[in-house]
């Protein structure tokens, strides 16, 4: 037997594992249960804002332009817009492009316009990079020269931000949720290991062993089980999320407000990162919690 | 060494297992502690230890004082004894060689150094033969060798072994009285409880006699039964 502190903390947390087969699967199911709610939450949620950016980038915001600004002063507002923070482009409507798009509306009844061709404000439309930051640079544009009004489809907007944020806070309970029971069925998991061993302890403190030594094992126990609960909710989480966006994307709904939805690929990488550090995190204090006792020899 | 200085424990249950106990065991000296069942010989063991705390007085253990050791220094100074008990407290899943070598591992001991030093030490308690068996394969004087090689392995500076042959028949007893008197000849301070009668008779060394609690005689070369001074 050649000891090496890795290969000595592997053999001993799975050792734990298997010696306690029954606590073992109990634990990872609760863990993928856990995880697996979380996952679709975050995947709702991530969709969510994905919708309020695409359905941002078409609608965008209206900034008119004083009917008789000039060329120059037009191009000067333009710049000034784009170099506010949270702005992600403005773009010109001329003069022109205003009284050809009022035409294509009017169709048959064009003639109607006859006489008022220089009514037309030119304007920019404003899109952003973050829903939240629509008023800040509502008044911000407001506030510059040769700005007449501002139009904006302020409803859509508010309804969305709303869902969103009701999204994160339901994302955020469910994730502290989540590591409390991951966190109590953890170490109860490991207090029956440590219960199991509890000889070997005691004979590892008469030898002189430091209290991190005896507990390393596991601690490694956790963070094996966290690992693996974590490997297997993303599988589950990745073939449902695939089915469901599927059926989702092949129904009217999105085809008509135009947005497209997330594949896995984009998700699975924060859900990977989520659950790593939170199968290890919760691996470390579940079975620190669950050590204390033992550990006062 | 070993230094008690008005000792007193009490444990939460009321009971008082060492009242005002006083006594100094040198370095390299050979102490029985004996007494009838029940008399306190355990509870000093496990005060040496810092297994219990004392309620009062000092101990001193290697000219350190070790009534206020933290917790998280309580590991090393165990490193310093080496500990045998009755019932041998070996790992069941380990061979004889790893059980041993486990003891050093714990210590970060250099893969080299214990591939040296484990050899070493079976060849002393006569059990290089038995390095592969598991203890479940051992005789009950084996197993104990086995801890005593355990106990030995990092070179404390004492034995510390509480009733080590209270699980084993005569002969092989004196088999394990034999090794401690071994190991005490090469400069290593034994403290051993123990109620063998005989055991304490013939080998002429110190004792410490405690009754309920209380230090009642202490003799440089006395039998178990010599006479109270
Ligand atoms: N952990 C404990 N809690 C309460 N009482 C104890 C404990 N350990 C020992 N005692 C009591 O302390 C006294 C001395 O016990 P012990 O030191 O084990 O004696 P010995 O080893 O000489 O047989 C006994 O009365 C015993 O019941
Ligand atoms: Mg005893």
């Amino acid at each position: 037997m050649r000891y090496n502190s890795f290969t000595y903390l592997l053999s001993e947390g799975f050792r734990n594992l298997f010696k306690n087969k029954k606590a073992t699967m109990s634990s990872l199911v609760t863990m993928i249960c856990a995880m697996f709610l979380f996952g679709i939450f975050f995947a709702i949620g991530e969709n969510v804002n994905t919708i309020m950016e695409q359905v941002n980038m078409a609608q965008g915001m209206e900034v008119f332009i004083d009917i008789d600004a000039t060329d120059e002063e037009i191009s000067e507002l333009g710049n000034k817009i784009r170099s506010l923070g949270g702005v992600n482009s403005a773009t010109l409507k001329t003069k022109q492009e205003a009284l050809d798009s009022v035409k294509d509306e009017l169709k048959d009844f064009q003639t109607l316009l006859e006489g008022f061709e220089g009514v037309f404000p030119a304007s920019y439309i404003v899109t952003l990079t973050d829903l939240n930051l629509s008023e800040q640079v509502k008044s911000e544009i407001l506030q510059m020269e040769n700005v007449d009004e501002i139009m904006s489809s302020d409803q859509t907007i508010e309804l969305l931000i709303k869902i969103a944020n009701g999204v994160r806070v339901a994302i955020a309970v469910i994730f502290v949720l989540l590591i409390i029971i991951a966190i109590t069925i953890i170490s109860n998991t490991i207090k029956l290991t440590v219960h199991a061993r509890r000889k070997e302890i005691s004979i590892m403190k008469y030898v002189g062993a430091t209290n991190s030594f005896i507990r390393g094992p596991f601690i490694v126990e956790g963070i094996i089980i966290g690992i693996i609960a974590a490997l297997i909710t993303v599988c589950i989480v990745g073939v449902l999320y695939n089915v469901i966006i599927e059926k989702i994307e092949s129904s009217m709904i999105l085809q008509q407000m135009q947005v497209s939805l997330l594949q896995f690929q984009d998700l699975s990488r924060y859900i990977l990162i989520v659950y790593a550090v939170l199968g290890i995190g919760i691996g470390i204090v579940g079975s620190s919690i669950s050590m204390r006792k033992y550990l006062e020899v | 060494m070993i230094e008690f200085k008005n000792v007193t424990k009490i444990y939460s249950t009321g009971t008082e297992a060492v009242h005002n106990a006083s006594f100094t065991i040198e370095k390299g000296e050979f102490a029985f502690l004996v007494g009838s069942s029940g008399s306190g010989k355990s509870t000093l063991i496990k005060l040496i230890l810092k297994e219990e705390e004392a309620n009062k007085g000092n101990i001193i253990i290697n000219g350190k004082d070790i009534t206020f050791l933290k917790p998280k220094r309580v590991p090393f100074l165990r490193r310093s004894m080496g500990v045998v008990f009755q019932d041998f407290r070996l790992l069941p899943d380990k061979t004889v060689y790893e059980n041993v070598a486990f003891a050093m591992y714990i210590v970060k001991a250099t893969p080299r150094h214990i591939r040296r030093q484990v050899p070493m030490v079976l060849s002393l308690v006569g059990l290089s033969n038995k390095a592969k068996c598991y203890p479940n394969e051992l005789s009950g004087g084996e197993q104990q060798r086995v801890a005593l090689a355990r106990a030995l392995v990092n070179n404390p500076t004492m034995i510390i072994a509480d009733e080590p042959t209270g699980n084993l028949d005569p002969v092989t007893a004196w088999d394990i009285m034999n090794l401690l008197n071994e190991i005490n000849a090469r400069g290593t301070t034994v403290v051993m409880a123990t109620h063998a009668q005989d055991i304490v008779d013939k080998m002429k060394k110190r004792v410490i006699q405690i009754d309920k609690g209380i230090i009642v005689r202490d003799d440089k070369k006395g039998g178990y039964n010599s006479e109270i001074q």
